[in-house]
């Protein structure tokens, strides 16, 4: 099969900082084991915001221009040597980060730990947002019929509510709380949901964002209140966490979708004895905690990073019809319009939840 | 650097008990490949199963095959790519070589991958052999104070600590073990070095109890045959009554290094309550359980196929683990070594494993080459 020739691949690059172009680039060559990835739909994510605006994230930093995007699903257009697993036509998902699947972490199972991880859209890595996507086969998961590209682009952050769920431990009945009604904690509650979760919470400053939590995977929505000037977090967390357990219970697992050192804090309060704390959000790097609450309640603090081993799972789920993603996506822009898709995501007017860019 | 490998002289098993003594070629380098000559390996029961009916279930050896998979060496050349080996390191031989990209691979239980190349399994060549090429990341470097013969018995001791892991062995368990020879008695130090307080061991022949007796167990049992006529589960059901009441109880795991159908009856039979029985032996396909004492008592089945991980804090590979449990004491696998061939002698080497003479537990095939 011959790669498409003469085709344009406009490609929506990071120059650097606030400065986000269109180029027309180059369809890249396959090498052994890769696929060429038609791209249909790329969801915007935080990340991809975070780069445009600051030009870096933590030690991820911006030193050439960069391919945005990393939440792709598209169709096979050429497939290269030694693929088995896909062909020409095939609709798939695309997990975004490419693992060495050599070292300690590939071969135990935890590949999103690998340190020589190649991920889309973190430098120096190209991203998705672009026609044509050269990708590792085995990182591209065939969606059947009935799954949208729309709906298989979404499995990216939804992997990250899998990979939380499976962090916590969620299992049939429990109860679970989740700070930050986003697309990553609406994606958590889903993914708590589908683990079996019996009562979600979920909690958000947004009057607007619990409004939609309302009809999405959550049986409880609490309101948030910012801490009076001058308060202390942890004063705040322990008034506010008070203030939640008038109307809820302590939470066999709870999930903090938002960075935010209070929400961190209260993450600990609101677990029961024995209970895990799973830290999604990533906000400030050394963070105040009530350690005495993680000892002589054995409440145990798990990170995230990214995750591994869901993407088959989320396929499946999807397919199943045991999550369904579609309500969260609410706006879509075409390709060349894809600065103003991200001030749409920058400003989050409209109730945004998740903007995508289709082709 | 380029290195001519001019003779690889091999192993190669090609008929019945028929080991020929030939030059293999030795494939290309690729970037992310070592070249080992190869020092040390270890037979095993099925290079021994190999030689004996050239065939093991549906893999049947057709064309000739270089046995052996349990080796170390030293690396005398490696890929442009390579960074975990350097020329001159001495090193083991993780044998299987997985796709790396399959579900299985991802999840990290690599020993189920489906399209695993392992040594000696056909249409792989094994080890037994001069110089062999390997990737990378499945060598291990040798700490300076582990042998080469020691570095070929990682291998086994592997499949004894990923069992062990399998069984869910905890400190202070009572952990019993069927069958006395290498795989049982790995598998019992492996039990030890995981806390077990009482390690038990169980056998036909009173030699292997003998060693037995000086190697990590605390307890040997000797086995009786099966009467003339006897039903296998009249025998497991008649023998365990009389172990439990040797030992005042039932163990809390039950590893099964035979394969025998009566073993594996026992296996079950003498679990405590919602303990495992951890099946490492390679037996008969199907074979009749006392599916009561699975369901009522709550016995898991559990099998073991080579190795991947284990998991005592995190989660860990077990082959180097096995090599990091060489050092400084905490399994000694030398007792194990019983005799050595040098490698033109490799046919006289399978005859001896085969026939078990001599009090033989591992043989070593040596190449001074």
């Amino acid at each position: 099969m011959s790669p498409p020739q003469g085709e344009m691949n406009q490609c929506v690059v990071l120059r650097q900082k606030n400065d986000i172009v269109l180029e027309n680039r180059p369809i890249p060559q396959l090498a052994h084991g890769e696929v060429l990835i038609n791209v249909k739909a790329t969801g915007i994510c935080g990340s991809d915001i975070h780069y445009w605006l600051h030009g870096g994230i933590g030690d991820f930093q911006l030193k050439a221009p960069m391919v945005l995007g990393h939440e792709s699903a598209g169709i096979v257009a050429e497939v290269g040597p030694g693929v088995k697993n896909l062909k020409v036509g095939d609709r798939v998902a695309l997990e975004p980060g490419v693992a060495c699947r050599m070292c300690e972490q590939c071969k135990t199972g935890r590949y999103n730990l690998c340190p020589e991880m190649s991920f889309a859209a973190t430098p120096p890595i190209d991203g998705t947002l672009c026609n044509y996507y050269k990708h590792a086969a085995d990182f591209c998961f065939k969606l059947p019929d009935h799954v949208s590209l729309e709906e298989a682009a979404l499995i990216e952050p939804l992997s990250v509510g899998i990979h939380s769920a499976r962090r916590a431990n969620i299992k049939s009945g429990d109860r679970v709380f989740i700070f930050g009604a986003g697309p990553v904690g609406l994606l958590c509650a889903a993914a708590a949901k589908a683990a079996g979760a019996g009562h979600v919470t979920i909690a958000d400053l947004v009057p607007s964002r619990l409004e939609f939590a309302k009809n999405y995977c959550t049986d409880s929505q609490i309101l948030l209140q910012r801490s009076q000037s001058g308060e202390p977090n942890m004063e705040f967390s322990r008034r506010m966490a008070k203030e939640i357990l008038k109307t809820e219970e302590l939470a066999d697992a709870v999930i903090d979708c938002t960075g935010a050192e209070t929400c961190v804090q209260m993450s600990v309060l609101l677990s029961k004895n024995g209970g895990s704390v799973v830290l999604v959000g990533m906000g400030g790097s050394v963070q105040s905690l009530p350690i005495s609450e993680i000892s002589s309640r054995e409440v145990d603090i798990k990170g995230i990073f990214r995750y591994c081993n869901t993407y088959a799972t989320g396929v499946k789920m999807l397919a199943s019809g045991s999550i369904d993603v579609k309500p969260l996506i609410t706006h879509t822009y075409q390709l060349q319009d894809a600065v103003e898709a991200f001030k749409h995501v920058k400003e989050g007017r409209d109730g945004a939840i998740k903007v995508q860019i289709v082709a | 650097m380029t290195f001519d490998v001019e003779k690889n002289l091999s192993a190669a098993l090609i008929g019945l008990e028929k080991i020929d003594m030939r030059n293999m070629p030795v494939p290309e380098l690729g970037p992310f490949d070592v070249l080992v000559n190869v020092k040390v390996t270890g037979i095993c029961g099925s290079d021994v199963h190999f030689f004996k009916h050239n065939r093991i279930l549906h893999l049947e050896v057709t064309e000739p095959l270089v046995l052996g998979h349990e080796s170390a060496g030293v690396v005398v050349a490696i890929g442009s790519q390579v960074t975990r080996v350097n020329v001159n390191d001495r090193v083991a031989i993780e044998p299987g070589v997985t796709c790396r990209t399959c579900e299985m691979c991802k999840s990290g239980q690599y020993n189920l991958c489906p399209h695993c190349k392992f040594a000696a399994t056909p249409p792989t060549h094994g080890t037994l052999c001069n110089y062999y090429v390997h990737p990378e990341d499945f060598i291990f470097k040798l700490p300076d104070d582990i042998s080469l013969e020691e570095g070929a018995l990682v291998e086994p001791l592997s499949v004894g600590m990923y069992a062990v892991e399998r069984a869910n062995v905890k400190p202070g368990d009572v952990v019993l073990v069927l069958g006395a020879g290498p795989v049982g008695l790995l598998t019992c130090a492996a039990a030890k070095a995981a806390g077990a307080a009482q390690v038990i061991i169980a056998d036909l022949i009173p030699s292997r109890l003998e060693f037995a007796k000086t190697y990590a167990t605390d307890t040997q049992l000797l086995l009786d045959r099966p009467e003339k006529g006897e039903p296998n589960f009249e025998y497991a059901r008649r023998t365990s009554t009389q172990i439990i009441q040797k030992l005042g109880q039932q163990a809390d795991t039950v590893l099964d290094c035979t394969g025998a159908e009566t073993c594996v009856q026992m296996a079950v039979l003498l679990t405590k309550s919602g303990g495992s029985a951890v099946l490492v032996g390679l037996g008969a396909t199907t074979q009749t359980l006392p599916v009561v004492d699975i369901t009522v008592r709550q016995v898991n089945v559990k099998g073991v196929f080579r190795y991947c991980n284990v998991s005592p804090v995190s989660i860990v590979r077990a082959y180097p683990r096995a090599i990091s449990m060489l050092t400084k004491g905490n399994i000694d696998v030398k007792p194990l070594i019983t005799h050595t061939y040098p490698i033109e002698k490799s046919q006289e080497a399978l005859l001896h494993a085969t026939n078990g003479s001599d009090g033989a537990i591992k043989i070593q095939v040596i190449n001074d080459q």
